[in-house]
């Protein structure tokens, strides 16, 4: 409590009296002069002093505030300063209780260096030469305390046969460079160097830019329309504006407009460039024309395909006991049975009011509605049936 | 205590060690409580004084339950580990039942034999053998068993007067309050006040010499005798009730249950759920039920009175909705709170002694002697038999009813995902169990990680939970089209709750996982699927938590086992003692009350057959119906629900046999047909309904309508299919399915396609990823958004592109403002987007706000939940404004594409089409986006189709989508400024990556429709694959 009250009339007196330290009755002086210390030294202020008191001594600096008790030896009072603290770069304002006197002196870095602390971002970045990543180097000493200002860091590159080196200086305890993609894609390695320390490697990928306009060809086995055989879609090597060939799985959309201007959708991922798509063949006479984007920034010429109608006409009939009804055969261009699963709609109507819809798939260039199962009621009934584009109608009569 | 050893009540705890102590191994793991009992008892065995547990709900008080039982494990599992504390504590209730009938027994009955006859009874009664090896009630055992111990204590205070009983009743008193507080409770008005009730019958007795000479007054004047006994017991029984768990009572005061109830079985008219009849009726009462007239013959004589009036009582609650009166007596609130089964448990308990009383008087008593002489000793054998018998079935029955109809999925070896959690931080966020049952308690136990999920539903605290009637979230799939409802709550926005990860043991929940944007990481070694969602940030370090006083929890860690100790040393110490000394005893003053069985009155013998045979003639008709009702093949009804209930449940063999013998279809083919089809449908789907209509039908033929309503994780489909249905030799039959004849025309296929992997952290450490190991998040640019309204709800509909070089996972979270700058809601998109998209693909998206969206959620959650019904808000807060957050992280998952459009058809109201799939996966779920634009091509708004089924390599689907209705659409605001990429403005970030974008590019190719509010629409597909190659 002793020490309280005597602090806090120090502080009203100081508060009070305008006047300067040197006024005051002085028992207690420093001796110690130096006022700039390197990290990790061994630091202590001396007082010498009159009087049979040991006040302590108090020190603030970046991590926090402390007490310091000191050792009295012949007349003189030695505080020493912590490895806390003294190991810490910075200014140490300090304070002595009891007595008007306070100062502060400063911590400096040592001068070499042990680390250098790195960070690099973002990892990847566009070819074209407006994109950039930055480096960030900040070197440091034993005690991780950042170098001093105007510290010279070299940072160097490579991308393919250019190396390069810039020399930086630290400003504000870091060294930074903004690292430019050039037109080329690839890989830049980095690394950096300060006071013969080296860092690791370090890397930057480049990729391509936005791809450019590209061309488009179909391949296809044949020209039939049967609704099986598969026709693929490839395009020219998508670039963009600097040659480069762009990300393998770059998407590409394929639009299909067919001949009543439906628009039908496949899609493709690039591979050393190349998109490929594939889509179906139709299953009746069509015409497609075929685009392709990369939406927003690239689209391709307009091819056009042609497909062939392969059933020109079909058969439909009952069988004997009137419990089948039969369609086919459905015959393809060579007057081969068609493969099987072409789609075949049966709809039924009474009187013009459609009661009931079923679709099958062929088999072995026939297909089949079993009629017994339809549990139909004595009647006329009209099937309609619809495969291959193709339209037919059929009196039914159910005893 | 006793002066002769009990030989009945010896043998009956030998037995019943052996019995149930050997068999609690096999049965207790697996009911629907053991194991979260043993989640609390963890809790306690770590932190014994600490209320607050953050591993459930987001954390929630254990003050909640009362602590004894756990604490009991959590000791004992010093010495053993939790489950060996947990089979000790079963080991202890059972020893304290069996003893606790056979003091409760003697209390009634005052007849030594008697009373052995009925703990022998006890060991194998049908509702003590559920209780324990189906449910796992573990409090509610030992708190039942307590207070039956209580009870000759209480007697004997009453009637003597000597404060020693009255402490030692007090003190059992605590201790089954300390196990189970509604035992307490509602044991005061069912065992207690009758017990007063029969102590003054006694007294009374005592006076007038005759139980027949007791009048009214005499009962009354006793009673005020009395009075002063029964007001200090009663005070202080209300005293130790609220004393000993006074922090519960305030725990239970600051919060009060305000949930929406969930459903019980025990609250089911048990007619018309027959499962819950069986459950909650009859197998607690079992044999009990055909000596009904001789327990109530018995409770309503004039000793008894009180008890019988409380035996009916207890018989009425617990039928549950059967009748409307127990939901008269109780009231809604509490009938809808209570689970009524424990009624149930109470009345077959009480009828015990009278149980035992039956036996001893058939086996060696006056209904021998009465049996013989009216109907000979071949029939008394015959029907001891058959007594006998029903017994030992009814318990094998209730024992094996686990085993029969598994409540719980197969045992789990929780190992691995303990490691998973432990491994590379990953407890560091919060995880979800799926298909678990109540083994998710035992994961909790083990691990240090948190979950949002929890199953102890009184103390859930999110509204996400307590508006909706489901326990868990981790079976929701059997809470129907709600169950799933709070379920995807959860996922699409599990940002909001650090949920990171999820462990899936059902395959079921897979399609929502990845339609609401979770990814498959890897399969653990016991099977169990692990899925995770990209972009959520851990969870922080210090939690929210409601604090209690010190003295509470010092009260509450202390006083259980306090109580415990100084029942010991009433009830076994003292006692022990003065045997010691040798200090006889005398006997209890209720050993004076003896019964006299000299002549079982014929009256009861008749109405017991009269009863007997009715109750058969009962059984036989309810056989006889169900029969009926379950002969596949007799209608054509029974035939199409017998085979649509076959596929349900996957048994394809019996769905074989009702297929039309004539088609010369193999098993082998159709099982063939069956293995290739997969779909939203055929792998996803649980029956919920089904309606057969039979439309035309001759004696042979017949056409049903087959209208059936089936749960996905996904939504509610509803289907209506037409089958026809053959006789033959007089059963039905159903025509096989004609299968898609499709051939695609190579049988070897080749595709070439970019595969990514990512390899995380380069080094390995358990530190944290290293800068230059954290991919860069993949640039994505908003393309178009706008906030609209349709119908009564808001939207966010918009494009985004991902503009970078690698694969992303988007994740979008659209938030609502009204003009003052309000938040109002906030929301991520769900199934309206491809969450993973390629280098430049395009999605369009709609968010919706759904329920918790909305800030005042109470309000605004409806009544009943459907997925396609939102929330309207009030009409002073119109959402305004919005702002838009795209996060991109690069995913190296579920980048399948290759499924086409390959024709379409465009009608007035519907769109015909055809997907194909040109790649070398089976796409099991197939979705379609469809957008809308106006005539000047603006979006409007975002739809979508899950195909039913999926899409075979190489082959093709078709599907039909119901266009929208004409129901217009405003856009409130399409200003973008409040739209970021990663946290950046969505302007800058693209403009820097794509400088010259070609506006609206592919607008030349959206597809034409003819409707009035909308003239283009445009198609994208998404696909969910459930088997990866």
């Amino acid at each position: 409590m002793a020490i309280k009250h005597t602090y806090l009339s120090l502080l009203i007196l100081l508060f009070l009296s305008s006047t300067t330290i040197v006024d005051t009755p002085n028992e207690i002086k420093c001796i110690t002069t130096q006022k700039t210390f390197e990290a990790g030294e061994f630091i202590e202020l001396l007082f010498s002093t009159t009087q049979n008191t040991f006040p302590g001594l108090y020190c603030s600096h970046t991590y926090g505030s402390t007490i310091i008790t000191p050792i009295f030896k012949n007349n003189v009072l030695y505080y020493e300063i912590p490895s806390n603290i003294g190991n810490k770069a910075g200014i140490i304002h300090w304070k002595l209780l009891e007595s008007p006197l306070y100062g502060q002196f400063t911590i400096t870095p040592k001068t070499n260096v042990t680390t250098l602390e790195t960070y690099i971002g973002p990892p990847s970045i566009a070819a074209g030469g407006s994109d950039f990543s930055m480096m960030v180097v900040i070197p440091t000493d034993a005690l991780d305390n950042p170098l001093k200002d105007g510290t010279q860091v070299n940072i160097k590159h490579q991308f393919l046969s250019s190396e390069e080196n810039n020399e930086i200086l630290t400003e504000h305890l870091i060294s930074y460079k903004n690292i430019y993609s050039k037109k080329e894609t690839g890989r830049i390695l980095i690394t950096s160097e300060c006071l013969n320390e080296h860092s690791k490697e370090y890397d930057i990928n480049v990729l391509a830019a936005i791809p450019t306009n590209f061309s488009i060809s179909a391949k296809r086995h044949h020209v039939y329309a049967d609704g099986n055989q598969v026709t693929t879609f490839v395009t020219s090597i998508l670039k963009d504006e600097f040659d480069n060939v762009v990300n393998d799985g770059t998407f590409v959309d394929f639009f299909i407009t067919n001949e009543v201007g439906n628009i039908l959708k496949t899609n493709g991922s690039t591979i050393k460039g190349i998109a490929t798509a594939t889509m179906i063949h139709p299953d009746h006479k069509s015409r497609w024309t075929i685009k392709a984007f990369v939406n927003g920034m690239a689209e391709s010429n307009v091819i056009t395909l042609d497909y062939t109608q392969v059933i020109t006409d079909f058969d439909v009939a009952v069988s004997k006991d009137n419990n089948m009804l039969i369609i086919g055969p459905l015959q393809s261009f060579m007057k081969q049975m068609i493969p099987d699963g072409l789609q075949v709609t049966l709809s039924i109507y009474k009187e013009n009011i459609h009661i009931y819809t079923s679709t099958k798939g062929s088999r072995l260039g026939f297909a089949h509605f079993n009629l017994k199962d339809l549990a139909l009621k004595k009647g006329n009934y009209n099937f309609n049936i619809k495969t291959a584009g193709l339209e037919k109608t059929l009196q039914f009569t159910k005893l | 205590m006793l002066k002769k050893s009990n030989k009945y009540l010896i043998v009956a705890i030998l037995i019943g060690m052996v019995f149930h102590g050997t068999s609690i191994f096999f049965t207790l793991e697996t009911t629907y409580d053991a194991l979260i009992h043993l989640f609390f008892a963890d809790h306690y065995a770590n932190n014994w004084f600490e209320p607050w547990n953050y591993k459930w709900y987001t954390g929630f008080s254990i003050m909640s339950y009362p602590p004894l039982v756990h604490q009991a494990i959590a000791f004992l599992s010093m010495l053993g580990g939790m489950k060996f504390g947990l089979f000790c504590v079963a080991l202890i209730s059972i020893l304290l039942f069996i003893t606790g009938v056979y003091r409760f027994s003697l209390l009634i009955t005052a007849n030594k034999t008697v009373a052995g006859y009925a703990s022998i009874l006890a060991v194998f009664s049908s509702s003590f053998v559920e209780t324990l090896h189906l449910f796992g009630q573990l409090p509610s055992i030992i708190g039942i068993s307590i207070l039956m111990h209580a009870l000759p204590e209480i007697y004997s205070w009453l009637k003597t007067g000597r404060y020693y009983h009255l402490l030692s009743s007090l003190s059992l008193i605590a201790v089954t309050v300390c196990s189970h507080h509604v035992t307490s409770f509602f044991g005061m008005v069912f065992f207690i006040f009758p017990l007063i009730g029969m102590t003054i019958m006694d007294t009374s007795k005592d006076k007038v010499g005759s139980i027949k000479l007791v009048t009214f007054k005499i009962f009354f004047n006793t009673f005020l005798s009395l009075f002063k006994r029964i007001l200090g017991f009663g005070l202080l029984f209300v005293t130790v009730i609220l004393g000993s768990i006074l922090p519960y009572w305030i725990n239970s005061k600051n919060n009060p249950i305000t949930q929406v109830p969930i459903p019980h079985g025990s609250r089911d008219n048990f007619l018309e759920i027959t499962s819950s009849g069986l459950v909650f009726f009859l197998i607690p009462w079992g044999i009990l039920l055909i000596l009904l007239p001789y327990l109530f013959y018995r409770y309503y004589s004039k000793r008894y009175l009180f008890f019988g009036l409380s035996f009916t009582l207890l018989t009425i609650l617990g039928t549950g909705g059967t009748t409307p009166i127990p939901k008269f007596i109780l009231g809604d609130t509490a009938f809808n709170i209570l689970t009524l089964d424990r009624f149930t448990l109470w009345a077959s308990i009480m009828a015990l002694p009278l149980f035992g009383e039956f036996a001893y008087r058939f086996v060696e008593g006056d209904l021998k002697t009465l049996m013989q002489s009216t109907f000979g000793a071949i029939y008394h054998r015959a029907i001891g038999g058959i007594l006998a018998g029903l017994f030992i079935f009814m318990t094998i029955f209730s024992m094996s009813l686990g085993y029969f109809r598994p409540s719980q999925p197969q045992k789990i070896k929780m190992l691995p995902i303990v490691n998973f959690l432990n491994q590379d931080q990953h407890d560091q966020w919060r995880y979800l169990t799926l298909g678990f049952g109540d083994q998710m308690a035992w994961l909790s136990a083990q691990t240090n990680a948190l979950t949002v999920d929890g199953n102890y539903h009184s103390a859930r605290r999110l509204p996400e939970l307590t508006t909706r009637a489901i326990e868990r979230l981790e079976n929701s799939k059997f809470k129907g089209v709600e169950g799933i409802g709070s379920l995807q709550q959860f996922l699409t926005v599990p940002k909001k709750y650090n949920l990171k990860y999820i462990f899936s043991n059902d395959k079921f929940y897979d399609p929502i996982l990845y339609f609401c944007g979770w990814q498959r990481l890897r399969q653990l070694e016991n099977g169990v699927q692990v899925w995770e969602r990209l972009n959520i940030p851990p969870i922080s370090s210090i939690l929210p938590k409601e604090e209690v006083a010190k003295w509470q929890k010092i009260l509450w860690g202390i006083v259980p086992f306090l109580m415990i100790i100084i029942a010991f040393v009433f009830n076994v110490q003292l006692p022990w003692l003065r045997a010691l000394k040798g200090k006889a005893k005398g006997a209890p003053e209720y050993l004076s009350f003896k019964s006299n069985h000299a002549s079982f009155p014929k009256g009861i013998l008749r109405l017991s057959h009269i009863w007997s045979i009715s109750l058969a003639l009962t059984v036989f008709y309810g056989l006889y119906a169900f029969y009926l009702q379950n002969d596949s093949q007799r209608t054509p009804e029974n035939v199409v629900l017998a085979y649509y209930d076959a596929i349900d449940v996957k048994a394809f063999e019996k769905a074989y046999r009702l297929i039309d013998p004539n088609r010369e279809l193999s098993i082998a083919q159709y099982m063939l047909e069956i293995s290739v089809t997969d779909g939203l449908l055929s792998s996803y789907a649980k029956l919920e309904d089904i309606k057969t209509s039979i439309a035309k039908k001759n004696d042979s033929v017949a056409t049903a309508k087959v209208t059936t309503q089936w749960i996905t994780p996904l939504e509610k489909i509803k289907k209506i299919d037409y089958k026809s249905l053959l006789k033959h030799k007089g059963k039905w039959y159903v025509q096989p399915e004609a299968l898609d004849t499709d051939l695609p025309p190579d049988q070897l296929y080749s595709d070439n396609s970019t595969t990514y992997y990512n390899q995380g952290r380069r080094r390995i450490t358990s530190e944290q990823t290293l800068h230059e190991d954290v991919l860069k998040q993949p640039v994505l640019e908003i393309l178009s958004s706008k906030l609209v309204k349709y119908d009564n709800h808001y939207a966010i509909v918009g494009e985004i592109q991902n503009i970078d070089n690698a694969p992303a996972d988007v994740v979008l979270k659209g938030t609502l403002y009204n003009d003052n700058d309000t938040k109002l809601a906030s929301y991520d998109a769900k199934y309206h987007m491809k969450h993973k998209l390629m280098p430049k693909e395009v999605s369009s998206f709609r968010i919706d706000f759904e329920g918790i969206a909305w800030s005042q959620t109470k309000d605004s959650i409806p009544k009943t939940f459907n997925p396609d019904e939102f929330t309207p808000v009030s009409f002073n807060e119109q959402p305004t404004k919005f702002n838009l957050q795209a996060a991109g992280n690069v995913s190296v998952f579920d980048l399948y594409k290759k499924v086409t459009l390959s024709a379409i058809d465009i009608g007035r109201t519907a769109i015909k089409g055809t997907l194909y799939n040109s790649g070398i996966e089976e796409v099991t779920i197939p979705q379609i986006l469809i957008t809308y634009y106006d005539e000047n091509k603006t979006m409007l708004w975002v739809d979508h189709l899950f195909l039913k089924e999926g899409i075979r390599q190489q082959r093709k689907q078709y599907f039909k989508y119901d266009l929208l209705e004409n129901n217009a659409i405003r856009i409130i605001n399409s200003d973008m400024s409040n739209c970021f990429v990663n946290g950046l403005p969505n302007k800058d970030i693209a403009n820097k990556i794509v400088h010259n974008r070609i506006e609206n590019h592919t607008n030349s190719q959206l597809q034409k429709i003819e409707h009035s509010n909308y003239s283009f629409i445009k198609i994208e597909i998404n696909n969910y694959i459930g088997n990866p190659n």
